[in-house]
């Protein structure tokens, strides 16, 4: 790859005095003071950006463009200095005796002139005053790529002449007396559509060409010399001047249009991609999005480099190109700027091109980029490319921070639970135990207790025994449940029979059974469907003691429906969610559960890939509805079965 | 027999301690073995009328002592398991043992699977064998099933689904061993038949169908035919 600053020869010796930078308010600062960076870097010297204040025609807006531009410098190591001055040429004069600087790093504006590029005033001025100091005067590289140099080839001659016979034609059909007031314009158009068409030099061509044409072959008399007559000198010199103002303007207006299409295809990229990486909720969503993005705009394929140990991930999908650079290796490189030349632009890595994407307060990655050109992009399209990798970080660095987010929250809820955990463990363990020891060692003490008293206490020990028995069950249930260490045996059976042993391990007279006289068999797991049967059941008859508890089911081809429905006192609507969670129970529930009964309904539900929820029941009280999918295909009746 | 030999093969000192008085003061014999080894080198020796063996044992798989027992002695053996453990239940009942107990059980619930397990199963040819359940009355010789003192009519399927509960005499039967007795070999995997049959025999012999009181589901495992009165065993 070529410098990419010709104006600044790399193989000065080293010295320690100051590369001086004067920056202005132009867009082309940036290059500036990239140049001024390199040439520091490349001597090893400090550096130093500079703004001097003529005091005239500095607007607000001019004066926040330069603050920017000197941070922008002050982040590559300059030091910054601004001085105030008649002239540029004082300032900057007295800037580099002060600081006795080696170097001086100049621009050039392009809205000078043409003729002005000739030479550059402030430079001559600064040479005059015989400073002892190299003046390095960078071009406008944006403009040196927009004349494109086309090269003028055969066609474009050939289109050329072919529109100044048209003109010269024209030209010959005006009436000969006031011919040059009516020739002038007919040449003026002509060389104007060949400097827009081919560019500014076929133009000049063409403008003294069309001189020469007018004076062989429309010149009174014809066919011979006759430049030598003055009206005709200053035509040449009037057509030579116009036209060299149109190609200018025109030239001015192209770039402008290029410049205002181009960025409009910039924002609305952005746009683009701002939006696609905005519903990304994966890191590799983001990868793809970037890559398609990227492989759009820059028609490059592109990855996203995550570092991982001493390895790279990387997305999306097969990876092209050589060996990267360990990670360690590859983040410093891009971290300190060292790279082809400029700590800015990216870094070629092998055949591709790398670029950092910096997050908040680390690195998120790196972009890759493989072009379908050896030189990699055009200098021009970096910019868009960078803040295209500024997109992409902020992506990354969101989900990061989701995911993050996230887990703190999980974190959260699981010391929560622990504490939960832990609090009715203390309780609920706690005050069986008291009871059951308490008994027993009354029991034991010497002395003859009354038999009435003696089977109080006994039946106390095996009523809280049988408690702690099951608050022990059901903390396993639910611990096995979630940890996925219950197989769910799926077997198609009929409800009723799971209905029947669910009654047969509670006190039943209570219950109400409706069940249909052939209701379809449905794929469950017996033992934890009557678990759930006997969860609920417990509950409505806990909650609503005395009164009756309805249980009934129906089916439809998709999914078997039950219904387990009490007339107790409901659940406020706030909390018929919340009742699923474990160790939770109703403010005011009386002694008697944990808040595990309903956990572990609905983790086994889940695990059925059914669905429980709590509801108000018509009439007062609360109806759980249970639904069961119908997974896979019903096993074929046996024949003679009704 | 009036005093049957019980073994208890349990690692687990606070149950034997639990189990060994209570057993011994309803008038049986106990031995007491705490180790799969010891176990079955006093089944060799004693020759128990019945063993209670608990399936986590220190040394040796639960199932691989049901293993041996079987393959010399036909004595009753009634397994220890944990709760929610169907899988292994399902495995030992199989494997022949005759019932299951889970953990934790009280005094009542051990000696009524005791009293049953030592009951005999009913051969074929055992001369008029009639068993009642409540109201529901099996007369295995004249096939004759009667409920409520109705004579009910079951299709031949039907009957030898309620033949196989009935010759158990009171214990589980395991699903695929109901599906070997009553499809023959070739039946197993078609647990929803035996699932249809149920239903349909509960519906002819269950006042409500939905609250059995004679065929009870024993969830994930298999069935049991509920026998209120012990059956006469062979003299």
């Amino acid at each position: 790859m070529p410098a990419p600053y010709p104006g600044i020869s790399m193989d000065t010796p080293a010295d320690s005095r100051p590369v001086l930078v004067a920056l202005g308010s132009e867009a082309h600062a940036l290059r500036l003071i990239q140049a001024g960076f390199l040439l520091a870097r490349e001597r090893s010297a400090p550096w130093i950006a500079a703004f001097v204040d003529i005091g005239a025609a500095s607007s607000a807006e001019d004066a926040e463009q330069v603050q920017v531009w000197l941070q922008e410098a002050q982040r590559l190591g300059a030091r910054i200095q601004r001085v105030e001055a008649p002239t540029l040429a004082q300032g900057l004069s007295d800037l580099t005796r002060r600081n006795r600087a080696q170097a001086l790093v100049l621009g050039r504006s392009r809205d000078r002139w043409p003729w002005a590029r000739l030479g550059h005033a402030t430079a001559d001025e600064l040479q005059r005053r015989g400073l002892d100091v190299e003046i390095v005067v960078l071009d406008d590289q944006r403009e040196s790529a927009g004349t494109e140099a086309r090269s003028i080839d055969f066609s474009a001659m050939v289109g050329a002449l072919l529109v100044l016979a048209a003109a010269t034609g024209l030209a010959w059909l005006v009436p000969r007396e006031g011919s040059l007031a009516l020739v002038l314009p007919v040449y003026l158009v002509g060389v104007t559509v060949i400097a827009h068409r081919w560019g500014p030099r076929l133009g000049v061509l063409a403008s003294v060409l069309s001189v020469l044409l007018y004076n062989f072959l429309l010149e009174t008399p014809r066919f011979q010399q006759a430049v030598t007559r003055w009206p005709n000198l200053l035509f040449f010199l009037l057509m030579l001047l116009a036209a060299q103002l149109m190609i200018g303007l025109l030239r001015r207006l192209r770039e402008q249009a290029r410049e205002v299409q181009r960025r409009e295809l910039h924002t609305a990229s952005l746009y683009l991609l701002g939006r696609a990486l905005a519903r990304c909720l994966t890191r590799d969503e983001v990868a793809l999005t970037a890559a398609e993005h990227l492989r759009r705009v820059f028609k490059a394929q592109a990855w996203l480099l995550f570092p991982e140990g001493e390895s790279w991930l990387v997305a999306p999908g097969p990876f092209l190109g050589a060996a990267l650079p360990s990670p360690a290796e590859l983040l410093t490189r891009l971290a300190h700027g060292e790279r082809l030349g400029d700590p800015l632009e990216p870094l070629l890595v092998g055949e591709a091109t790398c670029l950092p994407l910096p997050g908040t307060d680390r690195s998120e990655g790196v972009l890759r980029l493989l072009t379908e050109t050896v030189h990699g992009l055009p200098p021009r399209s970096w910019e868009l490319l960078k803040t295209f990798a500024v997109q992409i970080a902020l992506a990354l660095e969101r989900l990061r921070w989701l995911e993050e987010a996230r887990r703190a929250q999980v974190e959260n809820e699981t010391e929560r639970m622990r504490s939960t955990l832990l609090g009715a463990i203390g309780h609920d363990l706690r005050t069986p135990l008291a009871a059951i020891h308490g008994a027993a060692s009354s029991l034991l003490l010497p002395g003859d207790l009354p038999e009435s008293t003696r089977r109080d206490l006994l039946a106390m020990i095996q009523e809280e025994s049988e408690r702690l028995a099951h608050l022990l069950g059901n903390l396993l249930d639910l611990t096995r449940l979630e940890g996925g260490a219950v197989q769910v045996q799926k077997e198609w059976q009929p409800l009723e029979e799971v209905v029947g042993s669910a009654l047969g391990r509670l006190d039943a007279s209570l219950i109400q059974v409706d069940l249909p006289e052939r209701l379809a068999l449905a794929p469950f797991d017996a033992a934890l469907l009557e678990q759930v049967l006997i969860n609920l059941l417990t509950n409505a008859q806990r909650h609503a003691p005395g009164r009756a508890v309805s249980l009934r089911a129906w089916s439809d081809p998709a999914w078997l429906h039950v219904e387990v429905a009490d007339r107790g006192p409901g659940i406020p609507e706030a909390f018929r969610e919340r009742i699923f969670d474990k160790f939770f129970r109703l403010p005011g529930a009386g002694e008697g559960g944990v808040g595990l009964g309903l956990a572990i309904c609905k983790a086994i539900m889940q695990a059925h890939g059914g669905t429980i929820l709590a509801q108000d029941r018509p009439g007062g009280g609360t109806a759980f509805r249970l639904a069961l999918p119908m997974d896979g295909t019903a096993p074929v009746a046996p024949e003679g079965a009704a | 027999m009036n005093h049957p030999l019980i073994l208890i093969i349990e690692d687990e000192e606070s149950l034997r301690r639990f189990l060994v008085p209570t057993l011994t003061g309803q008038g049986y014999q106990v031995l007491c073995a705490a180790t799969a080894t010891e176990g079955l080198a006093l089944a060799r020796s004693h020759n128990p009328d019945l063993v209670l063996l608990d399936l986590g044992l220190p040394d040796l798989d639960g199932m691989a002592v049901l293993h041996e027992l079987r393959a010399w002695s036909r004595k009753p053996v009634v397994i220890l398991s944990a709760r929610n453990q169907e899988k292994d239940k399902v495995r030992a009942l199989d494997l022949g043992a005759d019932d299951y107990l889970a953990k934790p059980f009280g005094a009542a619930e051990l000696l009524a699977r005791l009293r049953v397990a030592l009951r005999h199963t009913i051969p074929a040819d055992m001369p008029r064998p009639v068993l009642t359940s409540g109201t529901l009355r099996v007369d295995l010789e004249t096939r004759e099933v009667a409920q409520a003192g109705v004579p009910v009519k079951l299709s031949a399927l039907e009957y030898r689904l309620l033949e196989a509960l009935a010759r158990r005499n009171g214990k589980v039967a395991t699903h695929a061993q109901l599906l070997a007795e009553v499809w023959g070999p070739g039946g197993e995997g078609n647990t929803h038949y035996l699932r249809i049959y149920m239903g349909m025999l509960r519906r002819k012999l269950e006042p409500d169908s939905a609250r059995p009181c004679h065929l009870l589901t024993e969830p994930n495992v298999g069935y049991r035919l509920n026998l209120d009165r012990e059956t006469p065993g062979p003299e």
